[in-house]
């Protein structure tokens, strides 16, 4: 397939009034206010961005939407990454928005789709249990069949902007067969149920929140089963696919700011009576830098365009992407705390921001070591 | 129903495939293949003739004009051509060094000169050497010793030049010179183009770590060798910006290579004798080593996707760079980067190898227990050489941090 990277004239003004509303909205006063904030949203911001288009970009007009594309979407999480943004943009549209229009049926996109893209509605997945991985196995919490009914009960872990979320997309097990892949069902529980309790997480990156949320026999109606019963496997692994491109894109927007600030600051700072970017040591690990984001943003785009056109190396293509952003996110801010030096450990500079930030985007869908193995097997059966 | 565009890739596809199949050396390959020894009568005779098929095809010679000798075709037709040769795996680029001229006369050549030396380079016929780097000079090319000295037409050259590759099949070399003791550093130079039979010029082998009996390198010898003026490529002392296209050619960043998909002369070479990543995988997996397969040993498997992931980054960022050169948004830095990359993952790749074979990896070339021949090893060794020729590393990444970043120069 021939495959455009880069970005057209529309792309370019999109990316545009992206970087400049999170400057003007969400500076970094705003971001640290939402890291002391115990929920983490800010219903206002939340409501300017629906009125931008943000929420729906993707969705079809029917449902509120701009009918935009995936690779556009991919924009505004590459903006949102150099923003450091919190808030529940990446849980509501990435891990929810997507799966109920590519997999609900016409009812739950109408009750669902056109309340996110006004921004009268977060949501969030809660997928992840004790492991923390996304592994088909791992996933116990049981879903009890009561006429027309299910009731849930488990603990899920992990679960991003649970406190905001007014819907919660469950990964929950309907059966129990030798195939652990199968039996697996996805409901949209509303988060107001009696019987749910989110608790906080001690997260390392406040900028993007995580809790606990136990579910002690909570009833959801099976007309709120996204997809097949006991198909939710397939569905998540599409999650997945989707959420690893978005969080590669976030991570060349977190890995180049911080490449930007480090390059700035060793422009600026002086040591020894010199400017401390005369030193070559500080200057080959900055073009070390670059070329680890220059190729990061290749992938990433290559990745974007694979999701969005259903190639069916798309895959795999995410997957290096993942990996190679992954790596690369946390060698850049690695680097960017080394190379300021004393200011770039403290509280107070903004680099520890993108820091956790690449620490989180890594981790979530599998990281850059387990993407590896991915492309390791796929890589054998290629030769079977 | 299929439109006529299609059609038509599609029957340039068949059409560039007949030719391969008809005019590839037999056997090639498979197994049985036996490649001619690089450098050596056969193997020159070979690309000659088949560089000369290909160019007389039109499947090569692009990003030149056609009254210089250049295959004007249209980027479609050009990408179908590319992409059925690198299937075949004949190993890119075919015309040499002679390349890097091409580049530097569509730049800085007169159009007699540019008349004169491309159509002979693009179609194979004419190779080059190339006359930079002294003993005392690497790094610091602007340092080069070896001086042209005017006598009326004619300029009179001394002095040495080394790692020259290609050194003793090359008929034509370009060297730069010291042609102003005065001027200040980078304007006291000038670039010239010289007959390798011309008197005064001798050449020798450099024996390199590889250690193999036919030298891949060697040095070149100036004693009053006269070259007339008409020889001089860019003006009078301004050899130093005429060097710096063909380096960032070298690097990978010339039209010719952009047009041609062919990035660079460097870098690709230890992959191609590692047999790509398939290669790996495959020696991977048929190695047992402490009662399993490397392959299923997690630290080696990774390693080995992770050269897959690069090389997708490589090619996805391959796509940008030639979008980037469509816009002229490049700057002509970004070869460095892909010289940095790319020969320090073939040192990498060359040391993964070895280390799957383990304590083999102490055979070379000779040993009638080496494995695949002592090729590993080889390309082990010859890696090294990659990430100091043509620019270090480190300089490379001086460039990067530098022109594209902005940082100060030391």
């Amino acid at each position: 397939m021939a495959i455009e990277l880069g970005l057209n004239e529309e792309q370019t003004m999109l990316k545009k009034m992206a970087r400049d509303f999170l400057a003007t909205e969400t500076p970094k006063t705003f971001v640290r206010q939402m890291m002391n904030d115990e929920v983490g949203h800010s219903p206002e911001k939340w409501k300017k961005m629906a009125e931008l288009g943000w929420q729906g970009l993707v969705f079809p007009e029917e449902f509120g939407g701009s009918a935009m594309s995936f690779r556009d979407l991919t924009i505004l999480c590459e903006e949102m990454g150099r923003a450091v943004l919190p808030g529940p943009f990446y849980s509501t549209v990435i891990l929810v928005g997507l799966p109920i229009l590519d997999f609900g049926t016409d009812a739950q996109k109408k009750k669902f789709l056109p309340k996110i893209a006004s921004g009268e509605m977060v949501c969030t997945l809660a997928a992840l249990e004790e492991s923390g991985d996304l592994w088909a196995d791992d996933i116990h919490l049981r879903a009890l069949k009561r006429g027309n009914e299910y009731i849930l009960r488990g603990t899920k872990l992990f679960v991003t902007d649970a406190k905001a979320a007014d819907y919660m997309l469950v990964a929950a097990r309907t059966s129990r067969t030798q195939n652990l892949e199968e039996g697996i069902t996805l409901f949209m529980v509303s988060a107001k149920e009696w019987g749910i309790y989110v608790q906080n997480m001690t997260i390392m990156d406040l900028t993007r929140k995580q809790y606990e949320v136990r579910f002690t026999d909570v009833p959801v109606s099976a007309d709120n089963i996204i997809g097949e019963l006991n198909g939710g496997w397939p569905i998540l692994q599409q999650i997945a696919l989707k959420a690893g491109a978005a969080l590669s894109a976030e991570m060349v927007g977190v890995g180049e700011t911080a490449m930007e600030m480090t390059v700035a600051y060793l422009k600026d700072r002086q040591q020894f009576g010199v400017v401390i970017g005369t030193f070559q040591s500080l200057k080959h690990r900055a073009a070390d830098m670059y070329i680890a984001m220059e190729y990061s943003r290749s992938l990433m785009e290559w990745a974007a365009e694979c999701v969005k056109e259903k190639d069916p190396d798309a895959p795999t293509a995410v997957a290096m992407a993942k990996s190679y952003c992954g790596d690369a996110v946390k060698f850049v801010t690695d680097a960017g705390v080394q190379l300021h030096g004393g200011i770039g450990f403290t509280w107070d500079h903004d680099m520890h921001l993108y820091f956790k930030r690449g620490r989180y985007d890594d981790t979530a869908f599998g990281d850059s070591n387990y993407q590896k193995e991915w492309v390791a097997r796929k890589l054998e059966s290629n030769l079977m | 129903m299929v439109s006529g565009e299609t059609q038509k890739a599609e029957a340039l596809r068949e059409e560039v495939r007949a030719f391969l199949g008809k005019n590839l050396p037999e056997k090639w390959g498979t197994p049985a293949y036996k490649a001619p020894e690089p450098g050596s009568e056969q193997a020159i005779a070979l690309n000659k003739s088949f560089t000369k098929k290909l160019y007389d095809a039109g499947y090569t010679g692009f990003g030149v004009p056609a009254k210089y000798g250049g295959v004007e075709r249209p980027a479609g037709e050009r990408a179908i051509i590319r992409a059925e040769i690198l299937r075949s795996g004949i190993p890119l680029p075919f015309v040499g060094l002679g390349r890097l001229v091409v580049d530097t006369l569509l730049q800085w050549g007169t159009e007699e000169q540019k008349k004169r030396y491309m159509p002979g380079i693009l179609s194979g016929q004419v190779h080059w050497v190339e006359g930079f780097s002294e003993p005392n000079a690497g790094s610091d090319l602007a340092g080069v010793q070896t001086t042209a000295v005017r006598d009326g037409n004619e300029w009179i050259i001394n002095g040495q030049k080394c790692w020259t590759s290609g050194w003793d099949y090359g008929e034509w070399g370009f060297l730069l010179c010291r042609t102003d003791v005065k001027a200040p550093r980078h304007r006291n130079l000038s670039f010239f183009l010289f007959d390798c039979a011309t008197p005064g010029f001798s050449r020798k082998p450099l024996r390199q770590m590889t250690g193999e009996p036919h030298a891949q390198y060697g040095e070149l010898f100036f004693d009053d060798m006269r070259v007339p003026h008409e020889n001089m490529v860019g003006e009078e002392g301004r050899g130093w910006y005429v060097a710096m296209t063909t380096l960032i050619a070298e690097r990978g960043g010339g039209q010719v290579g952009a047009a041609s998909g062919e990035a660079g002369l460097m870098g690709m070479a230890s992959m191609r004798t590692l047999g790509g990543v398939d290669g790996l995988i495959e020696l991977a997996r048929t190695t047992r080593r402490y009662g399993q397969s490397v392959w299923d040993d997690t630290t080696f498997r990774r390693r080995i996707a992770q050269f897959a992931i690069e090389n997708e980054a490589q090619r996805a960022y391959g796509i940008r760079l030639g979008q980037m050169i469509r816009n002229r948004t490049a700057s002509g830095n970004e070869a460095s980067m892909m010289k940095v990359t790319r020969t320090e993952q073939g040192k990498r790749q060359g040391d993964l190898a070895c280390e799957i074979i383990g304590a083999y990896s102490q055979l070379v070339r000779g040993d009638p227990k080496a494995v695949n021949e002592g090729d590993y090893v080889f390309s082990m060794l010859m890696s090294r050489g990659t990430t100091i020729y043509m620019g270090t590393s480190e300089i490379c990444r001086n460039i990067l941090s530098e022109r594209i970043l902005g940082l100060p120069r030391d």
